[in-house]
Protein backbone atom coordinates (compact mmCIF):
# COMPACT_ATOMS: atom_id res chain seq x y z
CA UNK A 1 0.00 0.00 0.00
CA UNK A 2 1.26 3.41 -0.85
CA UNK A 3 2.18 5.51 2.15
CA UNK A 4 -0.43 8.17 2.67
CA UNK A 5 1.07 11.18 0.99
CA UNK A 6 -2.29 12.86 0.55
CA UNK A 7 -5.38 13.32 2.66
CA UNK A 8 -7.97 10.78 1.65
CA UNK A 9 -10.88 13.16 1.69
CA UNK A 10 -9.46 16.52 0.64
CA UNK A 11 -6.41 15.32 -1.34
CA UNK A 12 -4.04 17.74 0.34
CA UNK A 13 -0.39 16.91 0.94
CA UNK A 14 0.23 15.30 4.28
CA UNK A 15 3.27 15.56 6.52
CA UNK A 16 5.89 12.96 5.56
CA UNK A 17 5.88 9.88 7.71
CA UNK A 18 9.16 8.05 8.10
CA UNK A 19 8.98 5.16 5.67
CA UNK A 20 11.49 3.26 3.63
CA UNK A 21 11.83 4.06 -0.06
CA UNK A 22 9.95 0.97 -1.18
CA UNK A 23 6.96 1.81 0.96
CA UNK A 24 7.12 5.38 -0.23
CA UNK A 25 6.15 4.07 -3.65
CA UNK A 26 3.78 1.54 -2.16
CA UNK A 27 6.03 -1.31 -3.22
CA UNK A 28 7.04 -4.47 -1.40
CA UNK A 29 10.81 -4.71 -0.80
CA UNK A 30 11.42 -6.79 -3.90
CA UNK A 31 14.58 -6.39 -5.92
CA UNK A 32 13.33 -7.24 -9.39
CA UNK A 33 11.57 -4.03 -10.07
CA UNK A 34 9.72 -2.67 -13.04
CA UNK A 35 11.74 0.48 -13.63
CA UNK A 36 9.32 1.84 -16.23
CA UNK A 37 6.43 1.59 -13.79
CA UNK A 38 8.57 3.17 -11.11
CA UNK A 39 9.36 6.06 -13.40
CA UNK A 40 5.73 6.57 -14.19
CA UNK A 41 4.76 6.61 -10.60
CA UNK A 42 7.63 8.99 -9.89
CA UNK A 43 6.41 11.54 -12.42
CA UNK A 44 2.87 11.23 -11.21
CA UNK A 45 3.82 11.76 -7.61
CA UNK A 46 6.25 14.52 -8.32
CA UNK A 47 3.58 16.48 -10.13
CA UNK A 48 1.15 16.07 -7.29
CA UNK A 49 3.68 16.82 -4.60
CA UNK A 50 5.21 19.80 -6.33
CA UNK A 51 5.56 22.59 -3.75
CA UNK A 52 4.47 25.31 -6.18
CA UNK A 53 1.16 23.62 -6.77
CA UNK A 54 0.48 23.15 -3.13
CA UNK A 55 -0.96 26.12 -1.39
CA UNK A 56 0.46 29.45 -0.36
CA UNK A 57 4.16 30.00 -0.05
CA UNK A 58 5.39 29.61 3.48
CA UNK A 59 2.36 27.64 4.56
CA UNK A 60 2.58 24.41 6.46
CA UNK A 61 1.35 22.51 3.47
CA UNK A 62 4.02 23.88 1.25
CA UNK A 63 6.67 22.88 3.71
CA UNK A 64 5.32 19.35 3.71
CA UNK A 65 5.33 19.33 -0.08
CA UNK A 66 8.96 20.31 -0.05
CA UNK A 67 9.87 17.56 2.35
CA UNK A 68 7.85 14.97 0.50
CA UNK A 69 9.31 16.01 -2.84
CA UNK A 70 12.85 15.66 -1.66
CA UNK A 71 12.06 12.29 -0.14
CA UNK A 72 10.52 11.30 -3.44
CA UNK A 73 13.63 12.30 -5.34
CA UNK A 74 15.92 10.35 -3.04
CA UNK A 75 13.68 7.32 -3.17
CA UNK A 76 13.47 7.38 -6.94
CA UNK A 77 17.18 7.87 -7.50
CA UNK A 78 17.98 5.01 -5.16
CA UNK A 79 15.45 2.51 -6.41
CA UNK A 80 15.89 2.97 -10.14
CA UNK A 81 19.57 2.04 -9.97
CA UNK A 82 20.09 -1.72 -9.64
CA UNK A 83 23.19 -1.44 -7.48
CA UNK A 84 21.93 1.36 -5.25
CA UNK A 85 18.66 -0.48 -4.84
CA UNK A 86 20.47 -3.61 -3.69
CA UNK A 87 22.70 -1.65 -1.35
CA UNK A 88 19.70 0.12 0.06
CA UNK A 89 17.89 -3.12 0.68
CA UNK A 90 20.92 -4.48 2.51
CA UNK A 91 20.98 -1.32 4.56
CA UNK A 92 17.34 -1.95 5.47
CA UNK A 93 18.28 -5.47 6.43
CA UNK A 94 20.79 -4.05 8.86
CA UNK A 95 23.85 -5.15 6.92
CA UNK A 96 26.65 -2.67 7.49
CA UNK A 97 28.96 -3.10 4.53
CA UNK A 98 31.66 -0.98 6.10
CA UNK A 99 31.55 -2.77 9.44
CA UNK A 100 31.85 -6.24 8.00
CA UNK A 101 35.48 -6.09 7.07
CA UNK A 102 36.42 -4.37 10.29
CA UNK A 103 34.76 -6.89 12.52
CA UNK A 104 36.31 -9.74 10.55
CA UNK A 105 39.71 -8.18 11.22
CA UNK A 106 38.91 -7.89 14.90
CA UNK A 107 37.98 -11.52 14.96
CA UNK A 108 41.22 -12.50 13.25
CA UNK A 109 43.11 -10.47 15.81
CA UNK A 110 41.37 -12.14 18.72
CA UNK A 111 41.59 -15.70 17.47
CA UNK A 112 44.91 -15.55 15.64
CA UNK A 113 43.24 -17.19 12.67
CA UNK A 114 43.62 -15.81 9.22
CA UNK A 115 40.92 -13.47 8.11
CA UNK A 116 38.90 -14.84 5.30
CA UNK A 117 39.27 -12.43 2.43
CA UNK A 118 35.89 -11.47 1.09
CA UNK A 119 37.27 -11.29 -2.40
CA UNK A 120 38.63 -14.55 -3.79
CA UNK A 121 42.46 -14.69 -3.96
CA UNK A 122 42.67 -15.29 -7.69
CA UNK A 123 40.60 -12.21 -8.37
CA UNK A 124 42.90 -10.21 -6.10
CA UNK A 125 45.89 -11.52 -8.05
CA UNK A 126 44.29 -10.52 -11.29
CA UNK A 127 43.45 -7.07 -10.01
CA UNK A 128 46.98 -6.60 -8.77
CA UNK A 129 48.59 -7.75 -12.00
CA UNK A 130 46.45 -5.53 -14.13
CA UNK A 131 47.22 -2.57 -11.92
CA UNK A 132 50.91 -3.23 -12.47
CA UNK A 133 50.38 -3.22 -16.21
CA UNK A 134 48.42 -0.02 -16.00
CA UNK A 135 51.16 1.62 -14.05
CA UNK A 136 53.63 0.57 -16.70
CA UNK A 137 51.41 2.00 -19.38
CA UNK A 138 51.16 5.32 -17.59
CA UNK A 139 54.89 5.41 -17.11
CA UNK A 140 55.50 4.69 -20.77
CA UNK A 141 53.22 7.50 -21.74
CA UNK A 142 55.01 9.89 -19.50
CA UNK A 143 58.31 8.99 -21.10
CA UNK A 144 56.78 9.31 -24.53
CA UNK A 145 57.27 5.62 -25.19
CA UNK A 146 54.85 3.46 -27.00
CA UNK A 147 54.47 -0.19 -26.24
CA UNK A 148 51.84 -1.59 -28.59
CA UNK A 149 52.07 -5.07 -27.08
CA UNK A 150 51.29 -3.76 -23.62
CA UNK A 151 48.48 -1.65 -24.96
CA UNK A 152 46.99 -4.64 -26.69
CA UNK A 153 47.26 -6.77 -23.59
CA UNK A 154 45.46 -4.18 -21.53
CA UNK A 155 42.82 -3.89 -24.20
CA UNK A 156 42.22 -7.62 -23.94
CA UNK A 157 42.05 -7.41 -20.18
CA UNK A 158 39.50 -4.67 -20.54
CA UNK A 159 37.25 -6.87 -22.63
CA UNK A 160 37.49 -9.71 -20.19
CA UNK A 161 36.70 -7.34 -17.34
CA UNK A 162 33.64 -6.05 -19.06
CA UNK A 163 32.48 -9.60 -19.62
CA UNK A 164 33.04 -10.30 -15.93
CA UNK A 165 31.06 -7.25 -15.01
CA UNK A 166 28.16 -8.41 -17.12
CA UNK A 167 28.35 -11.85 -15.58
CA UNK A 168 28.26 -10.37 -12.11
CA UNK A 169 25.15 -8.38 -12.89
CA UNK A 170 23.50 -11.56 -14.08
CA UNK A 171 24.61 -13.32 -10.93
CA UNK A 172 23.18 -10.47 -8.91
CA UNK A 173 19.85 -10.94 -10.63
CA UNK A 174 19.67 -14.60 -9.71
CA UNK A 175 20.03 -13.61 -6.06
CA UNK A 176 17.41 -10.91 -6.55
CA UNK A 177 15.04 -13.68 -7.56
CA UNK A 178 15.92 -15.68 -4.49
CA UNK A 179 15.32 -12.65 -2.36
CA UNK A 180 12.02 -11.85 -4.02
CA UNK A 181 10.97 -15.43 -3.47
CA UNK A 182 11.47 -14.90 0.25
CA UNK A 183 9.48 -11.69 0.20
CA UNK A 184 6.65 -13.41 -1.65
CA UNK A 185 6.60 -16.14 0.95
CA UNK A 186 5.97 -13.43 3.51
CA UNK A 187 6.43 -14.15 7.20
CA UNK A 188 7.17 -17.80 6.41
CA UNK A 189 10.66 -16.92 5.28
CA UNK A 190 13.02 -17.35 8.18
CA UNK A 191 15.68 -14.92 9.35
CA UNK A 192 18.33 -17.46 8.44
CA UNK A 193 17.06 -17.52 4.87
CA UNK A 194 17.15 -13.76 4.68
CA UNK A 195 20.65 -13.66 6.05
CA UNK A 196 21.82 -16.32 3.66
CA UNK A 197 20.54 -14.46 0.63
CA UNK A 198 21.68 -11.05 1.84
CA UNK A 199 25.13 -12.54 2.41
CA UNK A 200 25.22 -13.61 -1.22
CA UNK A 201 24.13 -10.18 -2.35
CA UNK A 202 26.92 -8.60 -0.33
CA UNK A 203 29.40 -11.00 -1.86
CA UNK A 204 28.42 -10.12 -5.42
CA UNK A 205 28.48 -6.40 -4.68
CA UNK A 206 31.97 -6.67 -3.26
CA UNK A 207 33.34 -8.51 -6.25
CA UNK A 208 31.66 -6.03 -8.52
CA UNK A 209 33.39 -3.15 -6.74
CA UNK A 210 36.77 -4.47 -7.74
CA UNK A 211 35.80 -4.98 -11.30
CA UNK A 212 34.10 -1.61 -11.58
CA UNK A 213 37.14 0.23 -10.25
CA UNK A 214 39.39 -1.63 -12.63
CA UNK A 215 37.27 -0.88 -15.65
CA UNK A 216 37.32 2.78 -14.64
CA UNK A 217 41.11 2.79 -14.23
CA UNK A 218 41.68 0.91 -17.45
CA UNK A 219 39.57 3.36 -19.38
CA UNK A 220 41.36 6.31 -17.83
CA UNK A 221 44.80 4.87 -18.54
CA UNK A 222 43.98 4.00 -22.13
CA UNK A 223 42.41 7.31 -22.95
CA UNK A 224 45.00 9.84 -21.95
CA UNK B 1 38.62 16.13 3.18
CA UNK B 2 42.19 17.08 3.77
CA UNK B 3 44.98 14.65 4.42
CA UNK B 4 47.23 15.03 7.45
CA UNK B 5 50.87 16.03 6.95
CA UNK B 6 51.99 12.53 7.83
CA UNK B 7 49.76 10.97 5.20
CA UNK B 8 51.03 13.42 2.62
CA UNK B 9 54.61 12.70 3.56
CA UNK B 10 54.15 8.93 3.21
CA UNK B 11 52.23 9.45 0.01
CA UNK B 12 54.93 11.60 -1.57
CA UNK B 13 57.81 9.58 -0.18
CA UNK B 14 56.50 6.08 0.35
CA UNK B 15 58.97 3.92 2.24
CA UNK B 16 59.82 0.40 1.17
CA UNK B 17 57.95 0.23 -2.09
CA UNK B 18 58.85 -2.85 -4.02
CA UNK B 19 58.61 -6.59 -4.00
CA UNK B 20 60.51 -9.65 -2.88
CA UNK B 21 60.74 -13.15 -4.20
CA UNK B 22 57.39 -14.69 -3.46
CA UNK B 23 58.78 -18.20 -3.73
CA UNK B 24 61.50 -17.76 -1.12
CA UNK B 25 60.82 -19.65 2.12
CA UNK B 26 61.94 -16.65 4.19
CA UNK B 27 59.38 -14.39 2.57
CA UNK B 28 55.75 -14.06 3.53
CA UNK B 29 53.33 -12.40 1.15
CA UNK B 30 49.99 -10.85 1.99
CA UNK B 31 47.69 -9.74 -0.77
CA UNK B 32 44.50 -8.17 0.51
CA UNK B 33 41.67 -6.03 -0.73
CA UNK B 34 39.18 -3.61 0.72
CA UNK B 35 35.73 -4.53 -0.49
CA UNK B 36 34.43 -1.07 0.35
CA UNK B 37 36.41 0.63 -2.38
CA UNK B 38 38.03 -2.11 -4.43
CA UNK B 39 41.59 -1.19 -3.55
CA UNK B 40 44.39 -3.75 -3.33
CA UNK B 41 47.52 -3.95 -1.22
CA UNK B 42 50.45 -6.32 -1.24
CA UNK B 43 52.80 -6.48 1.70
CA UNK B 44 55.81 -8.75 1.97
CA UNK B 45 58.11 -9.53 4.86
CA UNK B 46 61.45 -11.27 5.07
CA UNK B 47 61.94 -13.09 8.34
CA UNK B 48 65.10 -14.35 9.98
CA UNK B 49 64.46 -17.99 10.72
CA UNK B 50 66.64 -18.09 13.82
CA UNK B 51 65.31 -15.03 15.57
CA UNK B 52 61.86 -14.64 14.01
CA UNK B 53 62.74 -11.01 13.45
CA UNK B 54 61.33 -9.28 10.39
CA UNK B 55 64.42 -8.02 8.61
CA UNK B 56 62.85 -6.41 5.63
CA UNK B 57 59.43 -5.40 4.40
CA UNK B 58 58.12 -4.19 1.07
CA UNK B 59 54.74 -3.09 -0.17
CA UNK B 60 52.86 -2.10 -3.24
CA UNK B 61 49.44 -0.56 -2.94
CA UNK B 62 46.94 0.43 -5.57
CA UNK B 63 44.53 2.58 -3.70
CA UNK B 64 43.86 5.85 -2.02
CA UNK B 65 46.41 8.07 -0.30
CA UNK B 66 45.47 6.77 3.13
CA UNK B 67 45.95 3.19 2.04
CA UNK B 68 49.36 4.00 0.61
CA UNK B 69 50.35 5.85 3.77
CA UNK B 70 49.01 3.07 6.00
CA UNK B 71 50.95 0.38 4.20
CA UNK B 72 54.08 2.49 4.00
CA UNK B 73 53.88 3.05 7.75
CA UNK B 74 53.14 -0.63 8.33
CA UNK B 75 56.35 -1.68 6.60
CA UNK B 76 58.29 0.79 8.71
CA UNK B 77 56.74 -0.51 11.88
CA UNK B 78 57.16 -4.23 11.27
CA UNK B 79 60.83 -3.95 10.40
CA UNK B 80 62.97 -5.01 13.34
CA UNK B 81 60.01 -6.51 15.17
CA UNK B 82 59.55 -10.19 15.80
CA UNK B 83 56.65 -11.84 14.08
CA UNK B 84 54.67 -11.91 17.32
CA UNK B 85 55.34 -8.26 18.01
CA UNK B 86 54.19 -7.38 14.52
CA UNK B 87 50.95 -9.24 15.09
CA UNK B 88 50.19 -6.83 17.92
CA UNK B 89 49.91 -3.87 15.54
CA UNK B 90 46.32 -2.74 15.38
CA UNK B 91 44.64 -0.69 12.72
CA UNK B 92 43.73 1.94 15.31
CA UNK B 93 47.45 2.49 16.00
CA UNK B 94 47.79 3.43 12.36
CA UNK B 95 44.71 5.63 12.49
CA UNK B 96 46.20 7.51 15.42
CA UNK B 97 49.65 7.90 13.95
CA UNK B 98 48.32 9.19 10.64
CA UNK B 99 45.29 11.04 12.07
CA UNK B 100 42.97 9.30 9.64
CA UNK B 101 39.36 10.50 9.60
CA UNK B 102 36.56 7.97 10.24
CA UNK B 103 35.82 7.44 6.53
CA UNK B 104 39.41 6.31 6.06
CA UNK B 105 39.49 3.74 8.82
CA UNK B 106 38.98 0.89 6.39
CA UNK B 107 42.24 1.86 4.70
CA UNK B 108 44.09 1.17 7.94
CA UNK B 109 42.17 -2.08 8.36
CA UNK B 110 43.58 -3.08 5.01
CA UNK B 111 47.12 -2.52 6.28
CA UNK B 112 46.53 -4.62 9.38
CA UNK B 113 45.03 -7.35 7.21
CA UNK B 114 48.09 -7.22 4.98
CA UNK B 115 50.49 -7.65 7.90
CA UNK B 116 48.47 -10.59 9.20
CA UNK B 117 48.19 -12.20 5.80
CA UNK B 118 51.94 -11.86 5.18
CA UNK B 119 52.79 -13.40 8.53
CA UNK B 120 50.22 -16.13 7.99
CA UNK B 121 51.78 -16.96 4.64
CA UNK B 122 55.26 -17.06 6.16
CA UNK B 123 54.11 -19.34 9.00
CA UNK B 124 52.51 -21.71 6.55
CA UNK B 125 55.78 -21.95 4.68
CA UNK B 126 57.67 -22.70 7.86
CA UNK B 127 55.33 -25.54 8.73
CA UNK B 128 55.64 -26.91 5.24
CA UNK B 129 59.43 -26.73 5.14
CA UNK B 130 60.19 -28.21 8.56
CA UNK B 131 58.20 -31.42 8.66
CA UNK B 132 61.24 -33.33 9.89
CA UNK B 133 61.73 -31.13 12.91
CA UNK B 134 58.06 -31.37 13.73
CA UNK B 135 58.05 -35.13 13.50
CA UNK B 136 61.17 -35.46 15.60
CA UNK B 137 59.43 -33.94 18.59
S1 LIG C 1 39.64 4.29 0.05
FE1 LIG C 1 40.06 2.24 -0.23
S2 LIG C 1 41.74 1.80 0.93
FE2 LIG C 1 41.39 3.87 1.19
Amino acid sequence: MRAAHFCESCGKVQPPVPVDYFSFFGLPPRLSLDVAALEKSFYELSRKLHPDLNARAGSQEQEWSLEQSSLLNDAYRTLRDPIKRTEYLLHLEGVLLEEQSKSATEQARATGELKKQIVPPDLLEEVFELNLHLEELRMNKKMGDDDPALFEEIGKAKLSLEAKHEALLRELQTYWKEWDGLIDRGPDASTTDRQRVSGKLVDVLNRRNYIRNLVRDVNAAMEN
Amino acid sequence: MSYSDKVIDHYNHPRNVGSMDKASTDVGTGLVGAPECGDVMKLQIKVNRETNVIEDAKFKTFGCGSAIASSSLATEWVKGKTVDEALAIKNMDIVKELSLPPVKIHCSVLAEDAIRAAIGDWKKKQEATTPVAAEAK
